[in-house]
Order: structure tokens, then C-alpha cells, then sequence
């Protein structure tokens, strides 16, 4: 248990937050795209995150024991299980014999709520890497 | 001991305490990481109680140790301070949000800078320390 165990906490969560923002980056990139390799519109995606306690080593194990640090994973990404949103667009070569569109479920205004909460979870965990890098830093000092 | 008499147990202590707040912010680093992971209950290192009962307990009586850093001291042994670990407590924050994550930001980023500020002062305090050894070692010039 030291200061670089704490980076790494942080850091882990720092990369799960870059992939939930890359997920978000191509929910919105692909906001009307209707055809897609698996068929259909895009779904819109999503990271499941999982709390993991911090691997190896019989000390860690037994901080483990004691409820100790968890860093954050990213266990999965999902699909949005809502149905496409339907248009009424008969000229679209994707268009329904009825003349509807399936086009993607995403919510473009949801997308940038979870953009921002995405920025500042990132932010947070930037500046709990910097206060650990400034006390070791601090301890350093000791002596000089 | 000379050691003993030169550096008492101030810097023992502060040892202690810069100890205990690194782990303390391991702890707090845990629960910003899992901000955004649903279930998850945020957790923190306690420790003062503990620490200022083993410092009032080491002043009033004889420091006898007890033979593992983990045993329980007897009746009227003196909890050391070596001893000390702090407990993992779950924090009671208020409601968890709709996915059960008790996580608020504020409250532990408010933790995390009172955490460093603490450790800062101890770590100032420390080379204070040093710095009046040195001092009189080096005859006051």
C-alpha cells in the first residue's frame, strides 16, 4: 500500500472513463446512421463498470479481507435494448414497405448530459493522481 | 537509548500519521474511481480515535509491547503505536442514487484535500524536526 497504488486506482479510472467517453463519441458520431454491420440502425452503446479489488500479492489479499481499495473496471459494453426510432420517410432507401425509418435510439441531448459527467469523473480522478504525486513529492522534500 | 531520547515520540508518531493518510488516500482515490460504478458503497480509513487513544495511553504508563504488532494488548498494556492500522469504514452518505452508488464527489473531494493538507503538515512538521536537530548538532550556526 503506497502512493503508487493510489495512482493506480486513479489511473484505472481515468481509462474507464476514456472508453465510456469514446463509446459516447461514436453513440453521437453515429446518431442517424441506419445501416450497420450486424444489420439494422445503430444501438446506442454502453460501459457496464465493475468495482475489482486490486490484484496480486498475499498483503493485498488480505487488505482485500478488510474491505480495502477497489479500483473500477470496465466489465462489458452493452447494447441499448430500446427499439429504433421510427420516421416516416419514404424516399430513404432504407425505408420500411410501409415508408418508415428505423433510426438509431440514441438521444443526442442525453449523449452530452453524460459527456459532462464523463469530463468531470476524469477530472476528479486527474486531481487525485495529482494530490498523491504532490505528497510523495512532499515527503521527498524530507531532509533536504 | 540515545535514539529514543533524540527523537522521543514525536516522530514516531508523525510516522504514524503520514503513514495512515497514504492509505487514506488510497482509500479515497478508490472511491473517486468508482464514482460512476453502480452498487458501489464508498469506504474510508479511520484512525484518529485510535491513534490519540495509543498516544495518551504510551504517556501514562510504561510501553510494553506486546509480541505481535497484531495482538490485542492486554489489560493495562499500552496500545502502541506501532499498532495502530486504522479501521475500513463503510461511509454512511446519504441516499444512493437510483444504481445504488453512495459515491458524492464533493464530500470526497472535501476528504481528499483536508487528507493531504494534514499529511502536508505533518510532513512539515517532521523536517522542523530535523531541521532543530541539525541546528544543534551544527552548534547553532
Amino acid at each position: 500500500m503506497d502512493f503508487f497504488t493510489a495512482m493506480d486506482v486513479s489511473a484505472s479510472a481515468m481509462s474507464a472513463e476514456r472508453t465510456r467517453m469514446n463509446l459516447i463519441s461514436s453513440n453521437l458520431a453515429n446518431a442517424h446512421t441506419t445501416r450497420t454491420a450486424e444489420g439494422g440502425a445503430y444501438r446506442r452503446k454502453d460501459a457496464v463498470f465493475t468495482a475489482t479489488p486490486l490484484a496480486g500479492g498475499f498483503r493485498n489479499a488480505l487488505e482485500r479481507a478488510g474491505g480495502g481499495v477497489r479500483k473500477v473496471a470496465v466489465s462489458g459494453i452493452v447494447e441499448d435494448p430500446n427499439p429504433p426510432r421510427l420516421q416516416y420517410d419514404p424516399k430513404h432507401p432504407d425505408a420500411d414497405p410501409q415508408g418508415f425509418v428505423g433510426l438509431p435510439n440514441v438521444n443526442v441531448v442525453e449523449e452530452m448530459a453524460d459527456m459532462i459527467t464523463a469530463t468531470r469523473a476524469y477530472e476528479a480522478n486527474v486531481n487525485a493522481a495529482q494530490a498523491a504525486k504532490n505528497m510523495a513529492l512532499k515527503t521527498l522534500e524530507l531532509g533536504r | 537509548m540515545l535514539a529514543d531520547k533524540l527523537f522521543g515520540s514525536t516522530l514516531e508518531l508523525l510516522g504514524k500519521s503520514i503513514d495512515l493518510r497514504a492509505r487514506k488516500h488510497s482509500m479515497i482515490s478508490g472511491n473517486l474511481a468508482n464514482a460512476e460504478t453502480p452498487g458501489y458503497t464508498p469506504s474510508t480509513l479511520d484512525f484518529e480515535a485510535e491513534l490519540k487513544h495509543a498516544v495518551q495511553t504510551k504517556k501514562g504508563k510504561g510501553n510494553s509491547t506486546p509480541p505481535h504488532p497484531r495482538h490485542i494488548p492486554l489489560k493495562g498494556q499500552a496500545a502502541e503505536l506501532e499498532a495502530v492500522r486504522g479501521r475500513v469504514m463503510e461511509v454512511p452518505a446519504g441516499p444512493a442514487g437510483r444504481d445504488g452508488n453512495g459515491v458524492e464527489l464533493e464530500a470526497e473531494m472535501s476528504r481528499m484535500m483536508e487528507n493531504q493538507i494534514l499529511y502536508n503538515a505533518s510532513v512539515q512538521i517532521l523536517a522542523k524536526k530535523f531541521e532543530g536537530l541539525k541546528t544543534a548538532i551544527r552548534d547553532g550556526r
